[in-house]
């Protein structure tokens, strides 16, 4: 018998098709599982059960593995309470001024999420006209250097204010008691305020003397102002207003008094143009080179003990006189014919510290009728005041006892006083030595207390650069240790209260806003001086005319002048190290120096004559250097040879500021100091040394030297040929032709064809303009980039390796003769080529160009082939050798050897106090990777986005790169070049703009323009030469 | 199928005792047995160098690239040198057995295999140093196209260097199938020879249970030729594109059109140099001077006197153009080339590519061991300097004179470059005690056609004017036996 049929239902006893084809799933309808990655999948609802299965277990297993890995967890604490006026990820800025012995600039400082990570140059002062220097760019990091001091200090060991204040004061008190002189000695004070404690400081205690000394000493100029004119002022210089300049010996672009101001009124008359081709015409008289030099367009190459002689030979070529001494050289007749053609739109500046020097600068200066004109005593410049008689008086009274404590405050004599190493030993002989440093020094070192002060952007307070102009300034985060600030110290000590703030505030409401008009009511004057960092209530330093003997000080001079001797010395501060309170800023350190190119150290500045005469030449592939050794009088220093074009035969030149011997770190343990050479003459500190002895170590030497003196001009078959990378012209040359010098860009534009085709830049296509002319080498740019990108230091070891990763560098090249060469600066940074080398090569398309014209770097993609820098015609591209910011996940730390010694090139940026100085906004690139110039993408993002939040086109000149707003010349120009009205756009058209070897067709969006020397061209300078011989 | 035996021609295997059983045992005997002391001194040495190559990638993987002594200027100094250096040493293997196997030059049966292990040797200690010139070695895998959740990103097809990838790994996976393929009939005789279990059985793993039947023969010899076939391009073009690299690029001294046709030339010489090097020697130690006969080295003393010569007239060349270009970056280039700081080089690699190998149009020293051997070194050592002039001088001084620099190489160059030789040795060290060092069933081929004992017999059979011999060269291994 059959068996019987059951069924479920009607669907099945009819065996309906789609019923059978469900009736064999688990499931009758589909499941919503998602397929596997592809949508088309999905959509087909193809994905077995398998699949997914296989798919879950893959991933499960991949994310097992994945999370196994430990990886050190970084913990980020957010906002609890959220300060009103921080916004995290968008920067404050906060108007402050860096004023310290004697270098000046009102800055802007950026700060992120309450941390200051970038001084930006203030637009509104008069006094530093937006610029910036390479020191004040790289002040933002001493304030998280780890030499800091963090407590207040008995000897070595901590205290509490409470402790170091009792024991102090009890000391002064007994001091004043038996009448024991104490000596206040400080660097020039520029603040009002702080001048006041002073004055109530020395009226609680009648022991106290306040000495002013500047350790780069300005004493012979103050001196002689303070015969000539009755003011111990140095008068306000309007380079802005000169159309002649001769400098004897006074580095105005690079370190001579105010020099930011100076650099960027030179260049007002620098810039040449078609509508206005008239331009300043600058003479040098120098023996060691410096940039300001370099920049003249008549460098006379004198002997340092000439360099006098041939101010004496000036003032007879200007005045007609005929005082005994004078250097006779055609040029001083040349330079004296410009004054004369110039007259009250002129300056004439001697670096020299002698009074007699001065006083004949001020002579010449006073017949040419400068005075009232380029040079005047309104707005008198007061950043130095400081007598080298302080200096001998402090070290006289500690030898003879009858000074029995002192106090430092910004002074470091124990490293820049020229008595050092014995006036270390009279400190430490004396009853009380308190030094109010912020960072360790050597001053520190051998006194009894250190009351460390605040570093400058944690402080109020106040300036007065010149007469009737006050900077503020202001905190831009809280204390980051514990330190006080000198001023509140002063407050404690004479029983005023504790609070600064309010004392200046006081101080500002009874003595600065009287003096203005323009706002009524002090808060609103208050408010608005904070904010802006700088008012100016007009003021001028009284005068009256003194009659200085000319002919006693040229003959003394001419007497001074004729004791050099075959060998002369002459000790010059460096650009980067000043008197050597940077000494302990690596930033600083790795900068190369514009003249030399040398980083982290100083050494013996040459003749090339010299050196080959003496076989002192280095192995420039090795770096190799031969040291020699230099004595004058009881003084002598070893050091490597340099040899620098433009060097007088026998003559000899070292930095002053190096030779730091406290230093947090042995890296910064660098080179030797020179302040012992300054002797004491006619009252003042000669940094001339004359019949100096040498004679050759044996030993070498390695320097870290990132240029070599490779020429530019190559003899070979086929005579002399000079590759294009500067472009050069005259300024009779450019009346007749603007593109003269630059003649071939036509036919390079005309012959620039491609196979290709071309990508369009609809939005913008960044463009960036250099004027070689205006551009002085000075290196603030290359700190800004520094400071902005947070490129990494590598320290002298890898520097000498020639692995510096600086994004922006500066070339210098030499044209002429050794003896007297041309020099042009070009800053060579990422050409961001729109057809880029970089770019094809790379195997993983890390490196790529953005529709705005920007060659970007993709670090994530990275592999670090090192093709890419290996096809840039510019050497721009830098690769992380090693975890130079310890920035890799697991930090490599120690090695067997030298090279791998991780701990010796960080420089301290593992330590995280360090790293607060880091912008967030830039990846902290990691070891094995390329990186350069990203034309600051994020400061561009940055305005784009603000342009966009107002729903307006962005405008030009918003978007800036951090090395345009640092430079104080404006050398650099950024902009839209797809805006036709912008000013990189009008710059990029001009005749007199040029791409560095762009008949290679690399279509670069750096432009240069072609120096233009207001001197005649050289065939006639032969003939005329010709003439005089 | 024989080929047409010249009359003139030296028989390719000497020794009148020699038969088919005597060509197994001579050629077998190297695997059998204890080796020799002097193998296990250069075993120790050159391994010890192996271990040292790989101790100084750790070194450079852990602490960076920094330890070598490249700079901003001179991104690539003696990793692409060694890099170009043993792919152009591994060009001699595949030249021997398909450009010689398709022209049927039956003296290559001596040296194929040989010349073949060296070629994967060479290319595998190539291939190390793109892999460990990254910066960041574990991100390498980025260089694959392969599918990905990251975009998906893609590699630069435009980039040289990923020419290179492809290149490279086509050239190591067809030169080692046809390595391979060659050596079953081999490993099979070994296997019938090995007298113990396990030898027994991995020899017969090895040969992938060859039984040496007609069918297996025909599909071996159409095997061969298809690779023969497919590796001869390769020949040309693996160096055509590793000088890509350079070719394409915008520095003085790489953006030479010149460079594809130099570099296999050159390739081609430092190959049979290194072949000649380690022929020298393994004939020595292994007594094979009956296979590997004067006659084959004074083939390849031929080829290196060509190739030389080719080489010289490239260098030439490039220095005219440079003249004649009348660009000033050129000319700077290779005036720096030859006079400037890197002089020494350029002298270096003169001396030893141009003028060394010109001895060669002398019988005398063609078919001089001594000489040989001397200059096979020499000619290595100029093709190492000419690799380092090219990618070390160009870069030094290329177009902005503020950038000039110069390389010195740190200990861990120096032991990379080392001990990439030692293991390039000890790989070969183990080959030759392991694998038959001359394909036994290759020379077999010959045997009938070429050999001293074919000579002679052919002599004794005076009068008899049939001017060769009839009856298969094919004869199985199993009837020898």
């Amino acid at each position: 018998m059959a068996d019987k049929i059951y069924w479920k239902g009607l669907e099945e006893k009819e065996q309906e098709v789609a019923f059978l084809a469900n009736e064999s799933k688990e499931f009758s309808e589909d499941l919503p599982i998602l397929g596997g990655a592809s949508d088309a999948v999905t959509t087909e609802g193809s994905t077995s059960r398998r699949d997914f299965l296989k798919m879950l277990g893959f991933s499960v297993t991949a994310a097992t593995i994945a999370a196994s890995c430990e990886i050190p967890v970084k913990k980020s604490i957010p906002y609890a309470w959220k300060p009103e006026e921080i916004i995290p990820g968008i920067a404050n800025y906060y108007a402050t001024t860096f004023s310290q012995s004697g270098e000046h600039c009102a800055v802007l400082i950026k700060t992120r999420e309450g941390r200051p990570i970038k001084v930006e140059g203030n637009k509104l002062s008069v006094v530093s006209k937006g610029g910036t220097s390479a020191k004040v760019q790289a002040s933002v990091l001493g304030l998280y250097s780890g030499t800091r001091f963090r407590n207040p200090k008995r000897g070595k060991e901590n205290i509490t204010w409470e402790t170091a204040d009792a024991e102090v004061k009890a000391k002064l008190d007994s001091l004043k008691a038996s009448n024991g002189k104490v000596v206040l000695f400080t660097s020039s004070i520029t603040s009002p305020s702080t001048k006041a404690l002073i004055a109530d400081l020395k009226a609680a205690y009648s022991n106290v003397e306040h000495l002013v000394y500047d350790a780069i000493s300005y004493s012979g100029l103050l001196d002689a102002n303070q015969l000539s004119f009755g003011a111990r002022v140095a008068p306000n210089y309007a380079f802005a207003k000169a159309k002649v300049i001769v400098g004897v010996g006074a580095d105005y672009l690079g370190t001579w008094l105010n020099h930011t101001e100076y650099e960027s009124d030179w260049a007002v008359n620098r810039r040449v143009s078609k509508a206005n081709p008239v331009m300043s015409q600058t003479f040098q008289f120098e023996s060691v080179p410096t940039i300001t030099g370099f920049k003249a367009d008549y460098r006379v190459v004198v002997k340092p003990f000439e360099e006098n002689a041939a101010l004496i030979g000036l003032y007879n070529a200007v005045t007609g006189g005929s005082l005994a001494g004078g250097l006779k050289n055609a040029k001083i007749e040349e330079a004296a014919k410009a004054l004369l053609a110039a007259k009250g739109a002129s300056i004439v500046v001697s670096g020299s510290n002698d009074v007699n020097a001065q006083l004949l600068a001020n002579a010449i200066n006073t017949a040419l009728g400068n005075y009232g004109n380029t040079l005047s005593f309104e707005n008198a410049l007061l950043l130095k005041q400081g007598s080298d008689k302080s200096a001998t008086d402090l070290y006289n009274g500690l030898k003879d006892g009858s000074v029995k404590g002192v106090l430092f405050y910004d002074a470091n004599p124990v490293l820049n006083h020229p008595n050092t190493k014995e006036l270390a030993e009279l400190i430490k002989k004396a009853e009380l030595s308190v030094s109010f440093a912020t960072a360790i020094d050597e001053t520190t070192e051998v006194s009894q207390y250190v009351l460390p002060d605040n570093h400058y952007l944690e402080s109020w307070g106040d300036v007065e650069p010149k007469a009737g102009v006050f900077n503020t300034q202001q905190p831009t985060i809280s204390k980051l240790f514990d330190t006080r600030q000198f001023q509140e110290t002063l407050l404690v000590w004479t029983g005023k209260g504790n609070n600064y703030y309010e004392f200046l505030q006081k101080y500002w409401e009874s003595s600065i806003y009287p003096k203005q008009t323009k706002y009524n009511g002090f808060w609103a004057f208050w408010d608005t001086a904070v904010h802006d960092g700088e008012v100016v209530v007009g003021g001028s330093v009284a005068t009256s005319a003194g009659n200085p003997n000319i002919a006693d000080a040229a003959a003394s001079l001419a007497a001074a002048a004729g004791k050099g001797g075959e060998y002369q010395l002459k000790v010059y501060e460096s650009l980067t190290m000043g008197e050597g309170s940077w000494g302990d800023n690596p930033w600083l350190h790795e900068i190369p120096d514009p003249v030399t190119k040398i980083t982290w150290d100083n050494y013996i500045i040459v003749s090339p004559k010299f050196a080959e005469k003496n076989n002192l030449k280095p192995d420039v592939n090795t770096k190799e250097y031969h040291v020699i050794k230099l004595t004058a009088g009881d003084n002598s220093i070893e050091l490597p040879v340099v040899a620098i074009p433009g060097t007088p035969d026998n003559t000899f030149g070292v930095a002053l500021g190096y030779g730091r011997t406290a230093v947090s770190s042995d890296q910064l343990l660098v080179g030797k100091n020179a302040f012992p050479f300054l002797a004491l003459e006619n009252g003042s500190y000669k940094n001339i040394v004359g019949d100096v002895k040498w004679s050759k170590t044996g030993r070498i030497e390695y320097l870290a030297i990132t240029q070599t003196h490779h020429s530019i001009t190559l003899k070979g078959l086929g005579g002399v040929k000079t590759r294009k990378i500067i472009k050069e012209t005259t300024l009779d040359e450019y009346r007749l032709n603007p593109a003269a010098g630059n003649e071939e860009r036509a036919e390079i534009l005309a012959n620039s064809v491609t196979l290709y085709p071309t990508h369009d830049r609809p939005g913008h296509h960044w463009t960036m303009a250099i004027d070689l002319n205006t551009c002085t080498g000075c290196s603030a740019c290359v700190v800004a980039c520094n400071s902005e990108n947070n490129v990494a230091l590598v320290g002298k070891d890898q520097v000498r390796r020639a692995r510096e990763m600086h994004w922006l560098r500066i070339d210098r090249y030499f044209t002429g003769t050794e003896e007297n060469p041309e020099v042009t600066f070009q800053p060579m940074l990422c050409q961001h080529c729109d057809n880029a080398p970089c770019e094809n090569v790379c195997p993983v398309a890390a490196t790529n160009h953005s529709s705005e014209g920007l060659n970007q770097m993709t670090y994530n993609r990275c592999i670090g082939t090192r093709y890419c820098a290996n096809n840039c015609p510019y050497k721009v591209r830098r690769f992380n050798w090693y975890d130079y910011n310890a920035a890799d996940s697991f930090t490599v730390e120690g090695g067997l050897d030298n090279d791998t010694k991780l701990s010796s090139f960080q420089l301290g940026l593992h330590e995280p106090i360090a790293r607060m100085v880091l912008n967030p906004d830039v990846t902290v690139r990691s070891r094995g990777v390329i990186e350069k110039c990203s034309f600051c993408v994020q400061r561009l993002q940055e305005s784009k986005l603000t342009a966009k939040k107002e729903n307006r086109i962005l405008k030009d000149g918003e978007a800036t790169t951090a090395c345009q707003t640092s430079c104080p010349t404006g050398a650099i120009i950024f902009g839209d070049r797809n805006d036709k009205t912008s000013e990189v756009y009008k710059a990029m058209i001009d005749e007199r703009t040029f791409g560095v070897i762009e008949e290679i067709h690399t279509l670069p969006n750096v432009l240069y323009q072609t120096q233009v020397r207001n001197k005649k061209a050289e065939s006639d300078q032969h003939t005329e030469e010709a003439h005089h011989a | 199928m024989h080929a047409y035996e010249s009359e003139f021609r030296e028989p390719l295997i000497n020794g009148l005792d020699k038969n088919y059983t005597k060509i197994t045992d001579d050629l077998v005997k190297p695997t059998e047995g204890r080796p020799p002391l002097i193998w296990w001194i250069a075993v120790g040495l050159c391994g010890m160098g192996a271990l040292f190559f790989f101790f100084c990638l750790g070194w450079t993987v852990y602490y960076g690239i920094g330890t070598w002594g490249l700079n901003k200027t001179i991104g690539w100094a003696w990793d692409i040198t060694n890099f170009v250096w043993w792919i152009g040493i591994g060009h001699a293997g595949t030249l021997i057995s398909a450009i010689l196997l398709l022209f049927r030059q039956r003296f290559r049966t001596g040296i194929n295999r040989a010349a073949e292990a060296m070629t994967i040797f060479a290319v595998i200690c190539a291939g190390m140093f793109p892999v460990f010139h990254m910066g960041r070695v574990w991100m390498g895998f980025f260089i694959f196209p392969y599918p990905n959740t990251r975009g998906p990103v893609w590699v630069n097809f435009n980039s040289p260097l990923l020419w290179d990838v492809f290149a490279i790994s086509t050239y190591f996976t067809v030169s080692v199938l046809f390595w391979y393929s060659g050596l079953m009939p081999d490993f099979a005789t070994i296997r019938d020879r090995a007298t113990t279990k396990w030898r027994k059985f991995i020899y017969n793993a090895l040969s992938f249970g060859w039984q040496g039947t007609a069918k297996q023969w025909q599909r071996f010899e159409s095997l061969s030729l298809v690779l023969a076939g497919l590796s001869t391009p390769l020949v040309l073009s693996v160096h055509t594109i590793v000088s890509f690299d350079f070719a394409t690029s915008v520095i003085p001294g790489w953006h030479t059109t010149i460079f594809p046709p130099y570099f296999v030339a050159g390739a081609i010489f430092s190959g049979f140099a290194m072949v000649e090097t380690l022929m020298l020697i393994t004939r020595k130690i292994f007594k094979l001077e009956d296979y590997i006969t004067i006659n084959h080295i004074e083939s390849m003393n031929k080829v290196i006197v060509l190739t030389g010569s080719i080489v010289g007239i490239a260098y030439i060349t490039e220095l005219f153009i440079a003249w004649y270009s009348g660009y000033l970056y050129e000319q700077y280039a290779f005036y720096s080339r030859a006079f400037g700081k890197y002089w020494w080089a350029y002298t270096a690699m003169m001396s030893c590519n141009v003028l060394s190998p010109q001895l060669y149009w002398f019988k005398k020293y063609r078919r001089n061991l001594v000489v040989t051997f001397i200059l096979s070194i020499f000619v290595n050592i100029g093709m190492w300097f000419e690799r380092f002039v090219i990618i070390v001088t160009s870069l030094a001084d290329d177009f902005l004179p503020s950038s000039h620099a110069y390389f010195t190489p740190t200990w861990v160059d120096w032991g990379i470059y080392l001990g990439s030789i030692g293991l390039f040795l000890t790989l070969f060290l183990l080959f030759a005690r392991t694998f038959p060092v001359v394909a036994i069933a290759e020379v077999k081929s010959i045997f009938r056609t070429s050999s001293e004992v074919a000579k002679k017999e052919r002599a004794e059979k005076e009068g008899a004017k049939h001017g060769g011999f009839i009856g298969s060269v094919q004869l199985s291994n199993k009837d020898e036996k």
